[in-house]
């Protein structure tokens, strides 16, 4: 178990960009229902991720930082571009459309690297810096949600 | 303290900045695969024949020239947090120079005369000054991803350099200056642009997406961190005694630099082996041909092949094939991109913006990239049997045709869209 918050959330977004390729492999072997199911697993890894940094992490840093809203609101917008792009997907999963599915899979994985880099470059460093003391505490709540 | 630069969109330059380079490039391949098809195996014979000195400048130049640039002026402020000055203006100004300075470059060594060379020579230069000097204040200013920076540093500084060698042999050709043996200030101005400006850019380039595109391991830390000085201080040391008549030390350094890339190119097939994305799309099967061009370049030197078939495997095999794939995605995801943003402003959240599958076909990007390969193949096999030649430009006219219009594909949907994207009146303030 890791003692930094910045290595727990990157060690969970490389969890994602695994479960993407797994998406990705499942559309290219044609198998629609381990699609579906690898959808679901990736959706809720995915969108479990945004809902940790929404509900814990950036209110716990904009409490303390309080000028971290304008980083923390943005990367909330880039956040609601992905559930979007999720919710895509699952239709396009439930309609069996391969081209649309790699099309949007090819989308959400740019926007999630472009998106993680900025986080894992600036925003999370500037988080460990701000919160050092309330580590522990936040690490547990983070692992529960 | 850290800064959060990095995080803000609004760095990004207006999308018609780079897109009008990334739609006028492929026009400049087209020309120079058509001039191959229209003058055939004689335009192959050396590497001083006029029809090869202006297809090279036409690729050089016109496409990979104004890719590169139109993709750093975009990419800048988003990889190193480092907005570019007046980039509008600079954008601007760089591309119109630059078009005008490469077709007047191209038609003045075809054969057309000293005039059309020096107003060509003169534009161009001027192009790629009027991007240097704002684009070197962005780098200078820059943080973050150091083995890109450092990359893309050296590259500036080659392409300055390359430029000045470029500038003095205009000068030599309008008799103004006299140097001898001017032809290895020729390989020099070669050796700057190929390994130099080309060579670093594609490290650069390599290093920050392969990762982050298809989810490779990173490249070894030492590679990430001295490569590129060690390309640039070698091409300067080889050049230097390759044009004080030091044959032998010359060679040694250029061969050491040779080796080097084979190497890259090794590490990079290797990454993309390891990689976690399975998908084998059309912009991985470009970084394929271009890695196995670049070795085969390499090897065609170490083994004194025809200096034809060198030029060829880089300026065809790498700099035409490479930036077609990375257009493939570039252009669909900075379409995507700035309609979700114009779809935030107008807040007409009930239309879907197109996702990047359904803004350039994947298929007739394969196409492309069959057209691209036939291209090379018989380019490189017309050096031994002249009669491919001019099938050979018709192949490569065709596949930059067809990336051409793959990428008016994308513009046209932009347009559509973005028409329908209106900021409504009551929302069009800016986002905090």
């Amino acid at each position: 178990m890791t003692d930094s918050i910045a290595t727990f959330m990157t060690d969970d977004h490389q969890r994602c960009d695994q479960l993407l390729a797994a998406c990705e492999q499942a559309v290219s072997g044609g198998d629609w229902k381990r699609l579906a199911e690898q959808a679901t697993v990736f959706s809720k890894a995915l969108i479990g991720h945004f809902d940790m940094e929404e509900q814990v992490l950036f209110p716990e840093l904009v409490a303390i930082s309080p000028w971290a809203s304008g980083p923390t609101g943005m990367m909330t917008m880039e956040h609601g571009q992905m559930r979007a792009l999720v919710e895509e997907l699952n239709e396009a999963v439930d309609e069996q459309d391969a081209d649309a599915c790699l099309g949007i899979l090819e989308t959400l994985h740019l926007v999630i690297q472009q998106h993680n880099s900025k986080e894992e470059g600036i925003l999370y460093p500037m988080a460990e810096e701000s919160l050092g003391d309330q580590t522990t505490k936040i690490l547990n709540r983070l692992q529960a949600g | 303290m850290m800064g959060t630069g990095g995080l803000s969109l609004d760095q990004a330059p207006p999308i018609d900045i780079p897109a009008r380079f990334f739609l006028t490039a492929p026009l400049f391949a087209i020309a120079a695969g058509l001039l191959l098809a229209w003058q055939g195996p004689t335009l192959l014979v050396s590497r001083w024949m006029p029809g090869a000195l202006a297809a090279t400048h036409l690729i050089a130049i016109g496409y990979l020239g104004l890719i590169m640039c139109g993709a750093l002026l975009q990419m800048l402020p988003v990889v190193a947090g480092a907005a570019v000055p007046a980039v509008r203006l600079v954008g601007t100004a760089t591309h119109l120079l630059l078009t005008v300075g490469a077709a007047g470059l191209a038609w003045g060594l075809a054969g057309s005369g000293p005039t059309l060379i020096r107003v060509g020579a003169g534009a161009a230069a001027l192009g790629f000054l009027v991007f240097v000097i704002p684009v070197g204040i962005a780098l200078v200013r820059a943080r973050g991803a150091p083995g890109t920076l450092l990359a893309l540093r050296t590259a500036a500084l080659a392409l300055a350099v390359t430029v000045a060698l470029g500038l003095l042999l205009v000068a030599v050709l309008q008799g103004w200056i006299r140097v001898a043996e001017h032809t290895r200030w020729v390989d020099t101005h070669a050796a700057w642009g190929l390994m130099g400006w080309v060579g670093l850019l594609v490290v650069g380039v390599a290093v920050q997406v392969l990762p982050m595109f298809y989810v490779t391991p990173t490249y070894p830390a030492p590679m990430r961190r001295w490569f590129a000085p060690a390309v640039l201080v070698g091409v300067g040391a080889a050049s230097a005694a390759w044009i004080m008549g030091a044959d032998l030390v010359g060679q040694a350094v250029f061969g050491t630099i040779a080796l080097g890339f084979i190497g890259f190119a090794f590490i990079t097939l290797r990454l993309i082996s390891l990689r976690e994305r399975p998908r084998l799309d059309p912009t991985l099967l470009h970084w394929w041909a271009a890695m196995l061009s670049l070795c085969g370049a390499a090897l065609a030197w170490t083994f004194a092949a025809p200096p034809t078939l060198i030029g060829v495997l880089l300026l065809v095999g790498v700099g035409v094939g490479l930036p077609a794939g990375m257009l493939f995605k570039i252009l669909p995801f900075l379409t995507w991109f700035h309609l979700q943003h114009r779809q935030l402003g107008s807040g007409r959240f009930d239309l879907r913006i197109p996702h990047m599958g359904s803004l350039l076909s994947t298929r007739w990007a394969r196409v492309q990239f069959g057209l691209h390969l036939l291209a090379l193949a018989l380019l490189a096999g017309s050096l031994w049997v002249p009669v491919l030649a001019r099938p050979a430009g018709i192949a490569l006219a065709l596949s930059s045709l067809v990336l051409l219009l793959l990428l008016i594909g994308v513009a046209r949907t932009y347009r559509r869209f973005a028409a329908l994207l209106r900021p409504a009146p009551s929302r069009a303030g800016p986002q905090t």
